[in-house]
């Protein structure tokens, strides 16, 4: 832990292995993180004043308060539901209402809650950029979602594709990426209130040093 | 592992209240509203076109209203109703709160909306709630250097919460649902946490269930709270029994309107309403007369700080009692008792009944302890009262027909009324509404 003061600004949560464990974190990590997400967030291009729909739990604070910061400093406007299929009405309302131009966090159980509600969630998606979890990215692109891009919480942090959608990119002023034995490893770099060292993160992948042509020079996680 | 709380200053002299404007004399209180109202009413006038629009309708423009009597006695009440209606003519989701610059909003927030498009309201950075919240946590004994348990559906917020830790607070994020209770209990062992919001009915069925399960030690789960901020529902003795036992103090919190939120302080003796962010009023909703405090009406809420959703006399279909004496823990806004909903309210053979009322019958027996009951109203007035009321399949020892008998004698005595009792399981009533409530009252 950090020789700072002991008190953590936020607890969230990460996956280990099987098991949550709570992750005490700071705000001024948050903007860290915010940072290099906006960067992937304006390979998109969107116009200021948009609205994008973020799909999480209150516990993926420490995933998704990052994205939202981000938003804020590019301009977009945020708007949330809940990652349960219950709240498939509200996301249907807002994407509907607010036309929003992108979406992150949908999974599995919220395309199946869409569609009992009688939606077709490739048609209420279409032309709106969507970070899917593992399994509804699969689902949205059997679709013919041209716009779907991938998204990961490898451990703590969150990972987007950009424009691209060639590899979910990871902070790499941040963390150290890497592929063991074809699993994803996740170790912070930098000073923070809970380190992480060699986190297996549980995704099968490569890591892509490669600059992506989006201009990025994150390195990107492409899930196998 | 105890995680150590070293921010705070040691012997630094916290003030008994967050802000000093809880505690100002009430005709100083009142004179900060005229001024504060008087900019209010231009800025909502000219930002929001729904308030413009009912104000021109009026015949009225703000340099009609150089007085609180102007205001009270000109300016047109509005209701949820008025921005569905607007957001529904007009295509605007925001229903007319809200002409400004897009760059000025951060974000979007969504109410419960348990039928049809939930209600959308524009934010900033700053949300009022969340200060309400701060303060009524503070009164609670929450203190920098403290960690505070947060439970709350993300449209309520989002990931952008910031002002407990701006503060020096840590704040624990457990999602509002009831399998992650193991992991609420786990964090208040593990973080000592100082308090918790918003703890809601299913959730301490949920901690019940958990530790008559785990057998975990509630009294040591909870040995670090100094009280939790429940809320979605009216509170029950049964539940309020209960988690006294656990040495977990409840402190009950409503929204005022769609403006800030209201709890209780140390006292039980009304919410709080900071009347610095919300001007308040109570009125018979038959008459829309004024009621004096002390009787029953229905609370009207004028926002005098909130940019994006500029309320003016928002009736809030809340049914409440009005205080405004000084409170016991000495601050000075006013404090309301909330009965129920105006909308909820039912009247069987002339007799005028409110979801409250039958809680403290239906939860005191075991099979229905969990209090969970829908009134299936076709019509506000009916001839008997119809109740459909979950129960633990587990408890039920007498069959169904015995329970539906007692608890129709129950409640027949209790009433005065004819009543029909439709039996169903706790776990069915639960489906119908989002995680903290269930609607407490159905056409159907």
């Amino acid at each position: 832990m950090s020789g700072k003061s002991a008190i953590a600004d936020f607890v969230g949560c990460y996956h280990d292995g099987g098991t949550l464990r709570f992750f005490p974190f700071l705000q001024g990590e948050i903007v860290r993180a915010a940072v290099a997400m906006e960067r992937v967030i304006a390979s998109f291009s969107l116009r200021r004043g948009g609205h994008v729909l973020t799909i999480s739990l209150t516990q993926e604070v420490a995933q998704f308060a990052p994205f939202e910061w981000a938003l804020r400093m590019s301009g977009l406007i945020g708007a949330n539901a809940d990652a349960t299929p219950f709240d498939a009405s509200r996301v249907e309302s807002i994407v509907r209402q607010f036309d929003a131009a992108a979406v992150c966090g949908i999974d599995e159980a919220m395309i199946e809650g869409l569609r009992a509600l009688g939606h077709d969630p490739a048609a209420l998606l279409a032309g709106r950029i969507c970070w899917a979890r593992h399994g509804a990215f699969e689902m949205l692109q059997a679709a013919g979602l041209s716009t779907a891009r991938r998204m990961a919480e490898l451990g703590p942090m969150l990972a987007l594709e950009c424009v691209e959608g060639a590899g979910m990119h990871v902070d790499a002023r941040e963390w150290t990426v890497a592929a063991v034995g074809g699993r994803i490893r996740l170790s912070s770099r930098l000073d923070r209130h809970t380190p992480i060292a060699d986190l297996d993160t549980g995704l099968d992948g490569d890591v892509v040093t490669a600059p992506c042509t989006c201009g990025n020079p994150d390195p990107r996680v492409i899930i196998i | 592992m105890l995680e150590a709380r070293s921010r705070e200053r040691p012997g630094f002299p916290h003030p008994t209240c967050l802000e000093t404007i809880e505690t100002m004399p009430r005709p100083e209180l009142e004179r900060y509203q005229e001024a504060a109202l008087d900019h209010a009413i231009r800025h909502a006038f000219h930002q929001a076109p729904l308030i413009g629009g009912l104000w021109k309708e009026a015949g009225i423009a703000p340099s009609d209203i150089r007085s609180m009597a102007d205001f009270t006695s000109k300016v047109p009440f509005m209701s949820k109703d008025s921005l569905r209606s607007f957001r529904d003519r007009h295509g605007d989701p925001l229903g007319g709160m809200y002409g400004g610059e897009p760059g000025e909003v951060v974000a979007v927030e969504t109410t419960s909306g348990t039928t049809g498009d939930p209600t959308a309201l524009a934010t900033g950075w700053v949300q009022t709630d969340a200060l309400s919240y701060a303060r009524d946590l503070w009164q609670i004994g929450l203190r920098p250097g403290d960690y505070h348990l947060h439970i709350l559906m993300t449209y309520r917020g989002g990931h952008r919460r910031h002002v407990l830790p701006e503060l020096g607070i840590g704040e624990i994020h457990v999602s509002m649902s009831r399998t992650e209770m193991p992991r609420l209990c786990e964090a208040s062992r593990r973080f000592r946490p100082t308090t918790m919001s918003v703890i809601a009915n299913p959730f301490i069925l949920a901690l019940e269930e958990h530790f008559e399960q785990s057998g975990e030690d509630p009294v040591d789960t909870f040995s670090s709270y100094k009280g939790a901020i429940f809320g979605g529902e009216p509170l029950g003795n049964r539940l309020k029994a209960l988690t006294g036992s656990w040495g977990l103090e409840l402190f009950e919190t409503t929204a005022l309107g769609d403006v800030c939120g209201a709890s209780e302080c140390r006292a039980h003796d009304g919410m709080h309403a900071y009347e610095d962010f919300a001007l308040i009023e109570c009125i018979d909703p038959m008459t829309l007369e004024p009621v004096p405090d002390g009787q029953v009406g229905e609370l009207v809420v004028t926002a005098l700080h909130k940019r994006f959703s500029p309320f003016m006399r928002y009736r809030t279909d809340d049914l409440v009692v009005l205080d405004r004496s000084p409170c016991r823990c000495g601050r000075t806004h006013a404090r309301f008792k909330l009965l129920g909903r105006v909308g909820d309210q039912i009247v069987v053979r002339g007799r005028s009944i409110l979801p409250r009322e039958l809680l403290t019958h239906i939860e005191v027996q075991s099979e229905t302890r969990a209090g969970l009951f829908q009134i299936v109203r076709a019509t506000r007035e009916m001839d008997r009262l119809h109740l459909r009321v979950g129960y633990d399949e587990s408890r039920l020892s007498t069959g169904e027909k015995a329970l539906a008998d007692r608890l129709t004698d129950i409640l027949t005595d209790a009433l005065d009324v004819p009543v029909h009792i439709e039996l169903t399981s706790d776990h069915e009533l639960l489906k119908l509404g989002p995680p903290h409530k269930i609607p407490r009252v159905t056409k159907a």
